[in-house]
């Protein structure tokens, strides 16, 4: 039983789908037997069933009532097939409109999308296990997983989940055998647009869920009204930026990053998401010795490119260790330690970072104007979050404007761009992809990850302390004999 | 002292033995009712159908009724064994789980029906392909021999507003449930296994051996495609198969 009394404020509604409810009154239009399309009968051996169409007659009749191209009529065909409202009878996995004579029919209103009623997990379980009775066991693999997952989940339920599929199947052999097919294929077509199989595309994928019912009707009280009022005037007083500068920035952008971002560009080997192989994600983690080619090219476009990169912040801390300005870095990342970190730890962070970056004679003294200095020291008096925003801004700035060029031209990353790798993409076949699905490793333990970065900040700072003479003349290390 | 005894033990499995009737019955009444509610807006939508629909949820209500009353009598009696309590909450979980389907059911039927009016010149029911009757389910759902339609002309409208109340009454009625009983229902174990579904039905019968029949023969003409709607593999000819 669901619980209906629970107040969580969680996100629990779909977005509104706007096209449905337009699309729905085109449909009753087309499937109307006088103006819509022509229906024939479909003659499975002995049993005749009607109201069957042709893709062609489909893409016809759409290209005269909207007057479009056959390419628009093709694409808008392709929709209410993955919509759901027609279904293809003989590949009925492929949910698009192919525009010759492959055969289609309309699907009972039961069974369009709504958006008030997505299908629901338990209606699914039902329908599993109906499947199982008729198939006799032999589910499809993607619909065996389902049903032991939503064994395991549903445990709860399952008795009523087998009653019910046991009285579904008692009465749906109550019907003459034409309308038992059509049943068959219509409730199947339903689940496949709406538990699509491995690696289809969906037409029901929406982003979030929301907060709000977009069904339930807004009430205009009066202090919703104020306060929409009071929203309008403090947008009207901000200052905006012109479109066409905005755009042109906009645009930059992406012609810049179109190589690098994964929808408009197949990454290569493979893209993860999509292959199941996560060769892509250990070419270009923090640990590899020898980076991509595409990274190498995006830390060029911008300093920040290359700090966020975590094997480019590999690249530039090498970089700073050959010029001996490590300092510079070290204490960029102590900062974002602090301000990102536990608020419990800031007074032990702040003492620490005084002590090692800040303080007059420190073993990493950072080297910035006395003005800012001034005002970090003073802050640090009582530390919070974000008294060392000024300090990391300008050494931000200087690392950007001087650092970054001097790597850019320096051998450490000429000689990374020559080795850096192409990777060949990956040509998987079916199966190949099946065992990658079943291949999945959890990966590195992000425990393990940050306890190997701890140690590596500890060497650093061990060898970034100023030699003491005293210790190496005790130990005779300067000693030249 | 034994007799006393004997009497309420025989007294609770009386109990017990109605219970599970009156689930059994609301359970099958719940599924001929999406039947039902699935042709609803198609081309076998009808003036019987909506009266079908409108006797099978009545039936559904009686149900819903008497079995709450059993099932709530039989969860109040602080005298009930561990055991016992916990098939109780077991049925409770079959029982809310019911009412919960019928009361969607109910949503979308009223939604569909009024989409789909049958009173209006032209009827715009959509050409699905069925065009067979529903009336042996609803007969099944009713649990008589024939069905008799006795209703006016104007049922899509009256209905209608019946449905609405009807609707607000279970939702009422469900509310309620959840506050006075005091159920987990994610407590509840259940009995079935995976597969559980494929031993119980079945059974040898005139169905099952005419719907192989007529299979055999659309295997010899199936276009090869493996997962054609009515084809049940040829080499199983025995009810029951090995299981998963």
């Amino acid at each position: 039983m669901t619980i209906r009394t629970l107040r969580d404020y969680g996100q629990h509604y779909r977005p509104r789908m706007a096209c449905l409810k337009n699309v729905e009154v085109f449909v009753v239009e087309m499937q109307d037997p006088k103006s819509g399309v022509k229906g024939a009968d479909q003659k499975l051996n002995v049993t005749i069933i009607p109201h069957v169409i042709n893709g062609q007659d489909i893409l016809a009749w759409i290209v005269t009532k909207m007057k479009v191209t056959t390419e628009e009529a093709q694409a808008f065909g392709t929709m209410l097939v993955a919509y759901g409202y027609i279904y293809p009878l003989q590949n009925h996995r492929k949910l698009v409109l192919v525009p010759d004579s492959t055969l289609y029919r309309f699907q009972t209103p039961y069974f369009w999308p709504v958006q008030k009623w997505p299908a629901e997990d338990i209606d699914y379980a039902i329908y599993l296990a109906r499947r199982n009775i008729r198939k006799k066991g032999m589910l499809e693999p993607y619909e065996q997983q389902h049903y032991d997952n939503l064994h395991k989940w549903m445990n709860p339920k399952w008795d009523f989940i087998v009653m019910q599929a046991t009285e579904q199947y008692k009465a749906n052999k109550e019907r003459k055998k034409p309308d038992r097919v059509v049943l068959d294929c219509q409730e199947r077509a339903y689940w496949i647009v709406h538990r699509p199989p491995r690696r289809t595309h969906s037409a029901m994928d929406y982003g979030l869920d929301r907060l709000i019912d977009p069904n339930a009707e807004e009430v205009l009280t009066f202090d919703v009204v104020r306060r929409t009022n009071i929203f309008l005037t403090q947008a009207l007083m901000r200052s905006a930026v012109k479109s066409s500068m905005s755009l042109t920035a906009f645009v930059k952008f992406v012609t810049t990053h179109h190589n690098h971002d994964p929808f408009l560009t197949t990454p290569v080997p493979s893209n993860p998401w999509i292959t199941d192989s996560d060769e892509f994600w250990q070419l270009n983690s923090r640990s590899v010795d020898i980076p991509t080619k595409l990274s190498v090219e995006r830390w060029v476009l911008s300093f920040w490119e290359l700090i966020s990169d975590p094997r480019g912040r590999v690249d530039f801390k090498l970089f700073l260790k050959k010029e001996h300005s490590a300092e510079n870095m070290a204490f960029y990342e102590a900062a974002e330690e602090m301000r990102w970190g536990a608020a419990s730890a800031i007074p032990e962070k702040s003492q620490f970072i005084f002590n090692t970056f800040l303080k007059p004679g420190a073993p990493r003294w950072i080297n910035i104007d006395g003005r800012t200095m001034g005002l970090t020291v003073k802050g640090l008096v009582v530390p919070h979050r974000y008294v060392l925003d000024a300090a990391q801004t300008h050494i931000f700035l200087l690392m950007k404007k001087d650092t970054f060029y001097r790597y850019l031209k320096s051998p450490v990353h000429k000689d990374m761009q020559k080795r850096a790798l192409v990777p060949a993409p990956h040509v998987f076949t079916d199966a190949q992809l099946e065992a990658n699905v079943r291949n999945r490793n959890p990966g590195v333990s992000p425990i393990l990850q940050w306890q190997q970065e701890e140690e590596e900040k500890a060497a650093a700072a061990v060898a970034a302390r100023p030699i003491d003479v005293k210790a190496m003349v005790a130990t005779n290390k300067l000693d030249r004999k | 002292m034994d007799g006393v005894l004997l009497s309420k033990l025989k007294n609770q499995i009386k109990k017990d033995s109605e219970c599970k009737t009156m689930l059994d019955a609301l359970n099958k009444v719940t599924a001929c009712y999406r039947h039902l509610v699935i042709a609803l807006g198609s081309t076998s939508d009808s003036q019987n159908l909506r009266e079908e629909l409108k006797k099978t949820r009545k039936k559904a209500q009686e149900l819903a009724v008497a079995n709450r009353n059993k099932l709530t009598e039989l969860l109040k009696d602080k005298t009930t064994s561990k055991d016992d309590r916990a098939e109780y909450e077991r049925l409770w979980v079959l029982f809310t789980s019911s009412m919960e389907l019928l009361e969607v059911d109910m949503k979308r039927s009223l939604e569909i029906g009024q989409e789909f009016p049958l009173k209006v010149p032209t009827r715009h029911l959509i050409q699905t392909g069925m065009t067979g009757s529903t009336t042996t389910v609803a007969a099944r759902a009713m649990s008589v021999q024939n069905m008799k339609y006795d209703a006016d002309s104007n049922i899509d409208t009256a209905d209608l507003k019946e449905l609405q109340a009807e609707i607000t009454q279970v939702g009422q009625m469900m509310e309620e449930m959840e506050m006075k009983v005091q159920v987990a229902p994610w407590a509840v174990e259940a009995k079935q296994e995976a597969g559980a579904e494929l031993k119980s039905t079945l059974s040898v019968g005139n169905s099952s051996v005419g719907v192989i029949s007529i299979c055999e023969e659309d295997a010899r003409s199936c276009p090869g495609d493996e997962n054609c709607c009515v084809c049940i593999p040829n080499g199983t000819d025995s009810p029951y198969s090995p299981l998963l």
